[in-house]
């Protein structure tokens, strides 16, 4: 498993079922670029456990506007098309891992 | 700045320069980051009676001493304020401006000169509050902000902002000896930037806004961006444990963050020269270790 990028048109249909994570960021947001191999890793770590998906708001700005997005990065956690948890800022993979565990 | 260096040391004062020579006698390459000149902590302090060699010495001696140490030692001081540290796993990544550099180990020697947060400043950090104009410029786009700066240099990201939101609301909050710098006119080229010249005082969410109070009234908008010189070491390094205002550290200078340690006034009372050299010393030795593990 690897980390997929999106954009709006596929949003929906990626978070639909089971767990997804979406991490929304830019390219010029140096915290987002910190995180994005923490998020590959934990995605091969977790890989069966949930999806990981990508999102660059500056390409999908209404979905950083459906969900209130104010800073970057922004790690969301879906289950079955619902948003459980939200994380902001950068967090070292152990943390990391432990939010999304903690909504499986 | 491309090489990974063994070890990055932050801050210059007893803790960083003591942590710096021990390093470097035992061979490791370090990046020594802080104030050319020492820390404000030493050189403006009087006398000094309880540093041990140097009976009655006035600070600004003191600091000449390290400078003079780290000279004979060839190890350079890089002028430069780290404005975040991630921790990549086996490695660290450190911001400094818009640059990347990486070190196997780091350690935090920042002293303790970060004031307190706002009331309503840390519930709403990534929810309104942001310490970065340029991560979340994008997301202001043809919205309202209003950015607290605590430096000139802060101008620039104003500038940029301004590009994206639809208004801006500039209040510089400098020291007294960079406010000569500052222009009656900042912004001729940016009409929507309003410089307003008030006291912040706290921080709400009110009705999905956010609302700076200050000593002229508040004011209202979509996001405030606290621009300031030092931050927290929590806000710092993401993930980094603390005890109350300092950073958690066992007896090895140690923080919960493998490979990261911690030694000076930024880890606990007393605050004291003598302590803060002495803990600087522990944590290179500590680091030595952590880098000789990573390579077996
Ligand atoms: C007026 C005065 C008199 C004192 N007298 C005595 C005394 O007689 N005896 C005694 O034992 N103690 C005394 N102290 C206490 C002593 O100053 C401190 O305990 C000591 O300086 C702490 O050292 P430190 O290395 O932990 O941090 P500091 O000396 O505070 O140094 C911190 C360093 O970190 C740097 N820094 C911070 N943030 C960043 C960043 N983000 N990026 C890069 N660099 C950064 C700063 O530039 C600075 O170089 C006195 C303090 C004062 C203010």
């Amino acid at each position: 498993m690897s980390v997929k990028k999106i954009d709006s048109p596929e949003f929906q249909d990626a978070i639909k079922s089971g767990v997804s994570v979406v991490d929304f960021n830019a390219t010029w947001c140096g915290p987002c670029k910190m995180l994005a191999p923490v998020l590959e890793s934990l995605s091969e770590e977790m890989a069966g456990k949930a999806a990981f998906y990508a999102m660059d708001v500056d390409d999908n700005p209404d979905i950083a506007q459906q969900f209130g997005i104010a800073s970057i990065p922004y790690v969301a956690v879906f289950k079955d098309g619902q948003k459980v948890d939200e994380q902001v800022g950068f967090v070292p993979q152990p943390q990391l891992k432990a939010f999304v565990e903690r909504n499986l | 700045m491309g090489k990974r260096y063994d070890v990055a040391i932050i801050g210059t004062g007893p803790a960083g320069v003591s942590a710096a020579i021990t390093a470097t006698v035992r061979n490791k390459s370090v990046l020594l980051l802080g104030s050319a000149s020492v820390s404000d902590k030493v050189s403006k302090a009087h006398m000094i009676q309880n540093y041990p060699g140097l009976p009655d010495i006035p600070g600004q001696e003191l600091a000449q001493h390290f400078l003079d140490h780290l000279k004979k030692m060839e190890i350079p001081i890089t002028d430069r304020k780290v404005t975040m540290i991630y921790a990549m796993g086996d490695y660290f990544s450190l911001q400094i401006d818009q640059e990347f550099v990486e070190a196997s180990a780091v350690i935090l020697a920042i002293g303790v000169s970060f004031g307190k947060p706002f009331p309503g400043e840390d519930e709403n950090l990534g929810r309104g509050v942001s310490y970065c104009a340029t991560c979340d410029a994008a997301l202001y786009r043809g919205k309202e902000a209003v950015v607290v700066g605590y430096a000139p240099k802060e101008e620039a990201d104003v500038r940029f902002l301004a590009e994206m939101a639809q208004k801006v609301t500039y209040i510089p909050v400098y020291k007294k000896e960079d406010a000569a710098a500052m222009a009656p006119e900042l912004f001729p080229d940016r009409p929507n930037v309003e410089v307003k010249q008030v006291k912040p005082l706290g921080i709400e969410k009110r009705d999905g806004r956010m609302v700076l109070a200050t000593d002229g009234g508040e004011i209202s908008a979509d996001g405030i961006f606290l621009l300031r010189e030092s931050v927290s070491p929590g806000k710092l390094v993401p993930g980094l444990e603390l005890d109350g205002n300092h950073v958690k550290v066992d007896r090895k200078m140690a923080t919960n963050l493998p490979g990261l340690f911690a030694a000076g006034d930024i880890t606990g009372t007393p605050y004291q020269y003598v302590k803060s050299a002495g803990e600087g010393n522990v944590a290179a030795l500590s680091a030595v270790s952590w880098i000789d593990s990573l390579k077996k």
